[in-house]
């Protein structure tokens, strides 16, 4: 562990149309290590977490992941080695299906045995008790189904976390468990993150380095560090970090 | 009841069954607090029963013809008068109830399965599968519903089978449209790109995750459409084209009602207020299952 | 218009409550909620389901059924809003009191220009011709910063960026210049760049016109750097009202509702990384 890269991007480019999203991005993500990308709405930041998960096919450039050079499409080891937390807790889950299904969909994909134990083991690492299994999304409160997305994610022991704006949903409260249930995973799973947010605060807290992004470009990459002294060196970087610290009177 | 209601509204269902049936559960008791979708489910049971039942509850036999007893007026003896050919009336009515039941099982059975993978695989897959299936959909929707009924019952031949046959043919398109474009929306949801990320295939993805998303207002709409099938049916039998004689089918009865109808009221009204009765059933319980379904 | 003396507030309420009559039950939305408001930015926050939405809409009579309003005194200048006839109490909306919701796409009406909606809104509230309702409009725009407000008062609103849709509808509300501003989460829509640009401008007017400001938010950290006063709100109730300034002090923590610390100490902050976020316990207590 804790070896080579997990995820290089080289070059990255994505096009919708006329609107060029993401513009020659690069960055290296080590092996059990936390990465975060910062920006605004426009960014690009969501759109390079699609391209990694295989979700946006149209792009050009090199991904390699775990040593592997993707393409658009991916296989069924990628999907056991890759997954993703979704933003909206009330949109990523199914309505029609009981946590029990959500959780068992995945397993049956992949031909995967002994359901019964992995489901509940599952729902015991993201916190959540058995009484929930049979529930129905709309039985659950925010924070509960993000916990849900995230045992879903994790029930395919994947080695990789897409995490795009996990908390940006949540009341604080929710947010700082659900942070703290993420970083214990981590620790525990030796997972490498990538989180995309526009909360500079969360992205500190989380990440071990952090690139900062705007309109499509990568600006700055930093360690987390850096933000917590104040010292980004690019202009947009600063004014983003001072924005983020509140109103000021001038 | 208070331990079953109690099994069915829990909070914490132990299996996947009790999470099913709670469901259920609570989407008929929001369906119980709409008086006009009772009323409509209630006509929708009576027409249940009254085609299962109709031996018990015919007074006659509906083929029975008595030319000595032609075109009475209503009596305790006929309740609803008798046909130009002594038939009595309520008993063909009864009768008459389990055609109209056929029909549209048949229809709706045949259409919704049709309708819904078409416009859930069209919807999905996009690109050419889209083009092609859409441009077929365009083609039957381009002639009114009835008169397109009317080319295949008259190139089929006339008969109860042709007409389901061709009503059939003609009502799969409106479903196609709306499935695809329930599919058009619920394709970009979270949930089915976590279920891409999983690495389900394509007719997984639209079997098990999509096609449940568009079932409830399928249903609703089919519930709807149910009493434009019944009139279709009555259309085609009023033509001559549907059931045929004798088959007591409603739309047919009202046509051979037709040349009395000044002086023997009776003959085409009763069948025309059953046509009535259960389209509008159809129409109220569709409703309130749209508010039920849909809620979510 | 009568100039109420200095000392005088603007709102005064008195036991606000919310009720939802629901089948399964009564849900109180607020319950029991008293304060005033000066010529100040009073900041409301709190969690969702907190009731201060809630709250900002009982002010304006805006509660969807089957919501019912109580209190026991609410009163805008000495009038008494309780007692007011419902058509009454209506001209007073938008004339007096005006509300800027969270989110501008749905609040402007997408087949009228822009423009044409803020001249509406004044001519709703004051006779005025055509040509005079323009002028005002353009006068407006530009007092939210808008450049090139000839240009903008003809644009639809599919048209216009997040922010720029957000200061249209303050100029729409401020319009008719109104003693009270009522904005639900004005910003949290919008980028944390924008946002503070429009927060500039309601700093702005609130100091130029003296008016009243409700800054409802969930975001702690803004309601402390940008109100004078907040109320602290969980469960339909105010856990406690203080200066902003001492949300941040950190001196005055030992003051502090449990609630509050709550909040505070849950969100991650970039001068002290932790290991884990503090997490928050709930007391029944606090509701009782």
């Amino acid at each position: 562990m804790n070896g080579g890269p997990a995820i290089t991007v080289e070059h990255l480019n994505v096009s919708f149309g006329d609107s060029h999203v993401v513009r020659d991005l690069s960055f290296t993500v080590q092996e059990g290590e936390s990465y975060g990308i910062v920006g605004e709405s426009g960014s690009g930041k969501s759109t390079v977490l699609r391209v990694l998960a295989g979700l946006n096919r149209d792009w050009s450039g090199t991904v390699t992941i775990l040593g592997e050079a993707q393409g658009p499409r991916r296989d069924k080891a990628f999907h056991r080695a890759v997954q993703m937390v979704f933003q909206d807790p009330y949109g990523s889950l199914h309505p029609k299906k009981t946590v029990d299904d959500t959780l068992a969909e995945p397993l049956a994909i992949h031909g995967i045995g002994d359901r019964e134990p992995r489901i509940a083991r599952a729902l015991k690492d993201v916190g959540l008790p058995m009484a929930f299994r049979y529930r129905y999304p709309h039985q659950l409160s925010g924070g509960q189904r993000q916990r849900v997305a995230i045992a879903r994610a994790l029930i395919l022991e994947p080695g990789i976390l897409l995490l795009d704006e996990p908390t940006s949903a949540l009341d604080v409260s929710i947010q700082a468990e659900v942070l703290n249930l993420l970083q214990a995973l981590r620790s525990e799973r030796r997972l490498t993150y990538i989180l995309v947010s526009h909360d500079l605060a969360v992205v500190g807290h989380m990440c071990d380095r952090l690139m900062v992004m705007q309109l499509g470009k990568g600006v700055e990459e930093m360690q987390a560090a850096t933000l917590s002294a104040r010292a980004p060196v690019t202009e947009y970087a600063k004014e983003l970090l001072t924005a983020s610290e509140g109103f000021r009177r001038s | 009841m208070g331990v079953w209601a109690d099994y069915l509204i829990s909070d914490a269902p132990q299996s996947r069954r009790q999470a099913r049936l709670g469901q259920f559960w609570r989407q008929w008791l929001a369906l119980k607090r709409n008086p006009l979708a009772v009323a409509g489910l209630g006509i929708v049971v009576a027409l249940l029963l009254v085609a299962a039942f109709a031996p018990l509850i015919a007074t006659h036999d509906p083929l029975a013809q008595n030319l000595d007893r032609r075109l009475l007026p209503p009596s305790s003896a006929a309740w609803f008068g008798t046909d130009s050919l002594g038939r009595d009336i309520y008993s063909r009515i009864v009768y008459g109830a389990r055609v109209t039941l056929v029909i549209v099982m048949l229809v709706v059975l045949s259409v919704g399965p049709i309708g819904l993978l078409i416009g859930a695989a069209s919807g999905y897959l996009g690109g050419w599968v889209d083009r092609a299936l859409m441009r077929i959909t365009d083609v039957f929707l381009a002639f009114p519903k009835l008169i397109l009924a009317l080319a295949f019952v008259a190139a089929l031949g006339p008969g109860l089978e042709n007409a389901v046959i061709a009503i059939a043919i003609t009502s799969w398109p409106p479903y196609a449209r709306v499935a695809r474009a329930e599919t058009l929306v619920i394709r970009n949801a979270d949930y089915i790109a976590a279920v891409r990320l999983q690495g389900a295939s394509q007719w997984r993805i639209v079997l098990r995750h999509i096609v449940p998303m568009c079932l409830p207002s399928l249903i609703v709409r089919t519930t709807l459409d149910m009493a434009g099938i019944i009139l279709t049916a009555a259309g085609l039998g009023f033509l001559g084209l549907g059931a045929q004689p004798p088959i007591p089918e409603w739309g047919a009865m009202i046509s051979q009602g037709r040349e009395y109808i000044f002086d023997q009221w009776w003959v085409a009204t009763f069948p025309g207020v059953a046509i009535c009765i259960v389209a509008l059933g159809f129409n109220l319980l569709g409703d309130g299952l749209r508010d039920v379904m849909d809620a979510k | 218009m009568s100039i109420a003396p200095a000392d005088q507030p603007l709102l005064e309420i008195d036991n606000l409550r919310v009720n939802f009559n629901t089948p399964t039950g009564i849900v109180r939305a607020v319950r029991g909620l008293s304060f005033t408001l000066g010529r100040e930015r009073l900041g409301i926050v709190g969690e969702s389901g907190s009731g201060k939405s809630m709250t900002g809409r009982a002010i304006l009579d805006l509660i969807p059924w089957p919501g019912e309003v109580l209190a026991d005194r609410m009163v805008y200048r000495g009038q008494d809003l309780l007692a007011m006839p419902r058509a009454e109490r209506r001209r007073l909306r938008g004339r007096h009191i005006s509300m800027v919701m969270q989110d501008p796409k749905f609040s402007l009406n997408p087949v009228v220009t822009v423009g044409e909606q803020i001249a509406e809104a004044y001519r709703v509230h004051h006779r005025a011709s055509r040509r005079e309702a323009r002028e005002r409009s353009l006068a407006m725009l530009e007092a939210v910063k808008i450049r090139e407000p000839a240009r903008v008062y003809e644009l639809y609103a599919h048209e216009v960026s997040g922010g720029m849709g957000q200061r249209i509808m303050i100029a729409m509300m401020l319009i008719a210049e109104p003693d009270i501003l009522i904005a639900d989460e004005p910003t949290s829509a919008l980028d944390v760049t924008v946002q503070l640009q429009v927060l500039k401008i309601l700093d702005d007017l609130v100091t130029d016109r003296g008016m009243g400001l409700i800054f409802i938010s969930h975001d702690l950290h803004l309601v402390q750097s940008f109100c004078d006063r907040v109320i602290v709100m969980y469960g339909g109730k105010a856990m406690e009202t203080l200066p902003a300034a001492e949300l941040a002090d950190a001196g005055a923590m030992a003051k502090r509702h449990p609630y509050t610390l709550g909040l505070l100490g849950c969100l991650p902050d970039l001068d002290h990384r932790r290991d884990k976020l503090q997490t928050l316990t709930r007391d029944p207590a606090w509701l009782a």
